[in-house]
């Protein structure tokens, strides 16, 4: 166990974690050159356009060291996003140390000031890492100073590297086996596994990624789940390097994979413990959750037809997806789809687009709305992820709703914009900290309002520098109202909204103009009202289309005419119809736009 | 705009029921276009096959090809005559009147034409043409289309027209004179800056000059024209665009001349018959550079279209003597393409037509068709259906409505030339 290292990379998205791993899988061995595929450790093609990690994926590299011994690096992988942090606190939580990559240049972000705590609260050794050091914009002092400010740590031995060229990248890896602690832990106590990563094989099934706390784990022996008390054979287990190797047995203080016949990802949730059948241990692990989803959006096929492959779909994904929820929803408007709960938005963008992506369908998602808690007349206390399931006002009591702590971390410069926009947002103020180059403010908002635009509009006021990070704080009752949506006198359940009493009258007016910009003209005059209750509040008109015709046809080529209309079919095709309306996918998300030019 | 409507039971019957058998497939008329490539200066709005000509007209070379592209597809014919002849381009008037009289006799040698049929020229009204109009009519030309475009002198400029409103006038005196009083006019509206008061007199200058037939096409920016690449300033926005039809189509109507299409309006009996025979998808010869053909194989049940080297110089070298390459249109596109010709005509299509020209039976258009009449966008009486007021307007989402489902209709066969638009705006 002495020799044997674990630790994560913590970095903000681009600031070079990929690029980084591939260099310490490298020189390491791990793969030869011919077969390094840059950035192995974003398997999904999705990841690698995105330049995030979704699922955490680990890689145990063997090291020999100036000293001449060998070790054994498990580098456990870490999501980089905000929706993720409840699994970057499980890796972490498997790891003695950590890697905080900075890039030279841009220096800390909120994202990595957040999970960089979360490292050091959990007791694990942070290396500061200033990367991109090649870059002719590198300031590594400027950043070497942010994160003593920033993050509170010393900076004084920072690694400088560049993990493009591969620049300090041999001297990273002896401060790993220096600096980080070896892994503690009983090889004789009874067993203590934690679940890192769990996803379905088509194969073998659910396929967990452990680390050993304490005792050992052996091929063939009987295991008990904490979390659901079901007991499995160990079928396989091994170590990625990063090929899969199969190994007799992992022991404390290591790190590798577990396969158990288990059928459903929510088997092996992420963070829970493994212990065995036969000599279970007295608790499981600290800080296993649930994962709750907190956006929820209703999805539905553009063509009917597909609502099986959809489902079919949903189900696939799930099976490697726990934190994604659904149900069936049937919308007046839009048909027969699914109401699906997510992490966030960035989840439900990446859900969205594998389903558009890797099954064909062709989707149409409502506004993305949060889950609120009603409080009913007779006592009863709902949840509603919807705002067609709001109860009627006069069986209401009370409507709450949740409540983030978010941390911004922004240049002085920009400050000003970013308090506006925080106050905009209903945001109530908790800190505010100047650090040298940025200032760190921590404010509490209504996820509400987070969910619709503040991330688009916080990167816009502050050009990009400003950097966020939020999670969940609690429940608080606010004057909430249901806002619907009328397209030519019908009210469409697909757009109807849940707002603050005191805003509604403005964003209603700039909802209906937002959807008046974004509904085609057509055949005919459409009018789009904005009520609550039975008074309209605003209202706006799309003028009728006049004309849709080619001017000239005659005998010759009708390639490039039957070209025009197919692509006009095309486009009507992506639009839903309600009544005789057609309502492109935009004016179903019109709110998240409103107030952008 | 594809409307999910059901269909009350209780709706008149199919002005014709389904078939049982499979409809046959009818030789129809067979008309014959021919192309001319070459212009004066091409214009900036102008998307068919014409280019420049630098230097001589290789007139003689270029009969010459015509006649052995004739002869090559002329036993397509299957025993027809030529209904209709069409001489569009470029601008064919760039050829002597002498030099289309022979040409149309040798071609008269290989195919025999009908005793009556139209035989029309398309004309600038420039200098060339001045004083050969009774010439040309001497040639066997009974019909002449005169790319006017418009009379506002500053117009005509930025259209990049070599004549002026007067030669326009000229001309049409001449063809009067002529005898050749069967004229067509082309005339644009929606032109930059134009306004409403600028596009009626327009049409008022044209009627002025007593043509049988008017073309009245909105100003499009095409694809891989100067326009479409760079589009003028000062053009109308589609509110005005639709003002200036609507208003223009009452001032023609009111000089006497009925609308039979989208932009074709003619005196009575003046229709264009070749252009009657596209929109009725009859068959035609396409002959010359770049020209497009469409035949009917009987004996094989196939509908097939043609299509001539595109670029002169190599038409001249060996195009025009190729052997023909049919690429037969699949079952699946036929509703798409009948339907597209035959919904611009005011009078429509016949279950009849559409069975005998298609080979298939009405009940593949019939499901559309009586969804778009749910909708408003087409009507029907005993003898025909066609595009109601509000269908006219939305022609295009009619025609849709025809478009063979699926992505296999994406892969649409052959590509290019554009074949010259016979009435257009282009000599």
């Amino acid at each position: 166990m002495q020799f044997i290292r674990n630790f994560s990379i913590i970095a903000h998205v681009d600031h070079g974690k990929s690029t980084l791993a591939d260099r310490l899988i490298q020189l390491c061995g791990g793969l030869e050159e011919r077969e390094m595929q840059a950035q192995v450790l974003d398997s999904m093609d999705l990841e690698r356009e995105r330049g995030i990690t979704i699922k955490a994926q680990s890689v145990t590299l063997f090291y020999n060291s100036q000293a001449g011994q060998r070790y054994q690096l498990n580098l456990i992988d870490t999501p980089g996003h905000v929706d993720f942090s409840y699994e970057v606190s499980r890796s972490l939580a498997a790891c003695d140390g950590a890697l905080l990559v900075v890039d030279a240049s841009q220096g800390v972000e909120a994202q990595s000031v957040a999970n960089c705590h979360t490292a050091v609260e959990q007791g694990l050794e942070v290396l500061p890492v200033i990367n991109k050091i090649d870059l002719p914009s590198a300031d590594p002092v400027r950043v070497a100073a942010e994160i003593e400010e920033i993050i509170g740590i010393s900076a004084e031995h920072a690694a400088r590297v560049s993990a493009k060229t591969g620049e300090g990248v041999a001297e990273l890896l002896e401060a790993i086996v220096l600096r980080i602690p070896p892994p503690k832990g009983d090889p004789q106590a009874p067993l203590q596994a934690l679940i890192i990563d769990s996803w379905f094989d088509n194969y073998v099934g659910v396929v967990s990624l452990v680390r050993v706390m304490n005792g050992t784990l052996r091929q063939g022996e009987k295991l008990r789940m904490m979390s659901t008390g079901r007991s499995h054979g160990v079928d396989k287990l091994g170590r990625f390097t990063p090929r899969s190797v199969a190994l007799p047995e992992l022991g404390a203080g290591e790190v590798g994979f577990v396969i158990a016949g288990i059928r459903e990802i929510d088997g092996a949730p992420v963070g829970d413990t493994i212990t065995h059948d036969s000599r279970p241990c007295g608790a499981p692990l600290p800080g296993f959750k649930q994962v709750q989803p907190r956006v929820f959006a209703g999805l539905f096929p553009i063509n009917s037809e597909d609502y099986e492959s959809f489902r079919d779909a949903l189900a696939k994904l799930r099976l490697n997806d726990s934190a994604l929820h659904y149900e069936p929803e049937a919308s007046t408007a839009l048909g027969f789809g699914f109401r699906c709960g997510f992490l966030g938005l960035l989840h439900m963008d990446i859900v969205q687009e594998r389903l558009e992506r890797e099954y064909q369908l062709e989707l149409i998602s409502s506004a993305p709305t949060v889950v609120y808690e009603v409080v009913c007349t007779d006592g009863k206390v709902l949840h509603v992820d919807s705002p067609a399931k709001l109860p009627a006002p006069d069986r209401i009591e009370e409507v709450r709703e949740p409540i983030i702590t978010a941390n911004i971390l922004v240049p002085p410069d920009y400050v000003g914009a970013v308090l506006g926009l925080c106050s905009e947002k209903r945001g109530a103020q908790k800190k505010m900290q100047f650090l040298g180059t940025q200032v760190a403010l921590q404010y509490q908002l209504p996820l509400a309002e987070v969910v619709l635009d503040f991330f688009d509009r916080l990167k816009s006021v502050s050009r990009g520098y400003a950097s966020f990070d939020y999670e969940f704080s609690h429940f608080q009752a606010a004057p909430l109202v249901k806002l619907d949506v009328l397209i030519n006198g019908d009210k469409v359940d697909a757009l109807a909204l849940i707002i603050h009493r005191d805003s509604a009258y403005q964003r209603a007016r700039e909802l209906v103009d937002k959807m008046q910009e974004l509904i085609p003209r057509q055949m005919f005059e459409v009018a789009v009202q904005a009520a609550i209750g039975s008074h309209v509040i605003a209202r706006a008109t799309v003028k009728a289309l006049r004309k849709n015709v080619l001017a000239k046809c005659y005998g010759g080529d009708i390639t490039r005419k039957k070209k025009l209309l197919e692509k006009q079919k095309e486009g009507k095709k992506r639009m839903k119809q309600v009544g005789q309306v057609e309502i492109p996918q935009e004016a179903f998300l019109a709110v998240l736009k409103v107030g952008r030019k | 705009m594809s409307g999910p409507e059901a269909q009350p039971e209780t709706r008149p019957a199919l002005p014709t029921a389904p078939p049982l058998t499979v409809p046959t497939l009818a030789a129809p008329p067979l008309a014959l276009y021919l192309h001319f490539p070459w212009c004066v200066r091409k214009c900036p709005y102008c998307d068919f096959n014409s280019h420049t000509l630098h230097g001589q007209l290789p007139q003689q070379h270029y009969l010459d090809a015509l006649v052995a592209d004739m002869a090559a597809q002329a036993p397509l014919a299957g025993g027809r005559e030529i209904s209709s002849i069409f001489m569009g381009g470029g601008t064919p008037s760039l050829f002597a009147p002498e030099a289309i009289g022979r040409l149309l006799e040798a071609l008269r040698q290989l195919v025999p034409f009908q005793p009556q049929a139209e035989i029309t020229l398309e004309a600038n009204p420039g200098t060339i043409e001045r004083g050969r109009f009774a010439e040309y009519r001497a040639a066997g030309i009974t019909r002449v289309s005169l790319g006017a475009q418009s009379f506002a002198s500053a117009q005509l400029e930025r259209l990049g027209r070599i004549h002026s409103s007067d030669d326009t006038r000229t001309a049409a005196a001449e063809l009067h004179a002529a005898g050749l009083a069967n004229f067509n006019l082309d005339l644009m509206y929606a032109l930059p800056d134009q306004d409403l008061a600028g596009a009626l007199e327009d049409v008022r200058a044209a009627l002025a000059l007593k043509p049988a037939h008017l073309s009245h096409y909105q100003l499009t920016l095409e694809p891989g024209t100067l326009f479409g690449a760079l589009p003028p300033a000062g053009l109308p926005d589609e509110d005005l665009a639709a003002l200036m039809q609507q208003h223009c189509q009452s001032e023609i109507a009111a000089g006497g001349y009925r609308q039979y299409e989208v932009s074709a309006y003619a005196r009575d009996g003046a229709g264009c018959a070749h252009n009657l025979n596209y929109w009725n998808f009859g068959d035609y010869f396409g002959v010359g550079a770049g020209a497009h053909g469409k035949l009917t194989d009987q004996a094989h049940g196939t509908i097939g279209r043609t299509q001539r080297e595109r670029e002169p110089r190599r038409y001249l070298a060996s195009g025009a003597q190729a052997p023909l390459a049919l690429r037969d249109i699949p079952d699946a596109d036929l509703p798409f393409e009948f339907m597209m010709n035959g919904l611009r005509l005011v009078d429509g299509v016949t279950s009849a037509r559409f069975e005998s020209r298609t080979g298939l039976p009405w009940s593949t258009v019939a499901t559309q068709l009586t969804s778009l009449e749910a909708r408003g966008l087409v009507e029907r009486n005993s003898e025909y259906w066609r595009a109601s007021t509000l269908g006219q307007r939305f022609l295009n989402d009619v025609i849709a409505a025809f478009l063979p489902p699926g992505p296999a209709s994406a892969q649409s066969r052959g590509q290019g030339a554009d074949r010259k638009n016979p009435e257009g705006p282009g000599a």
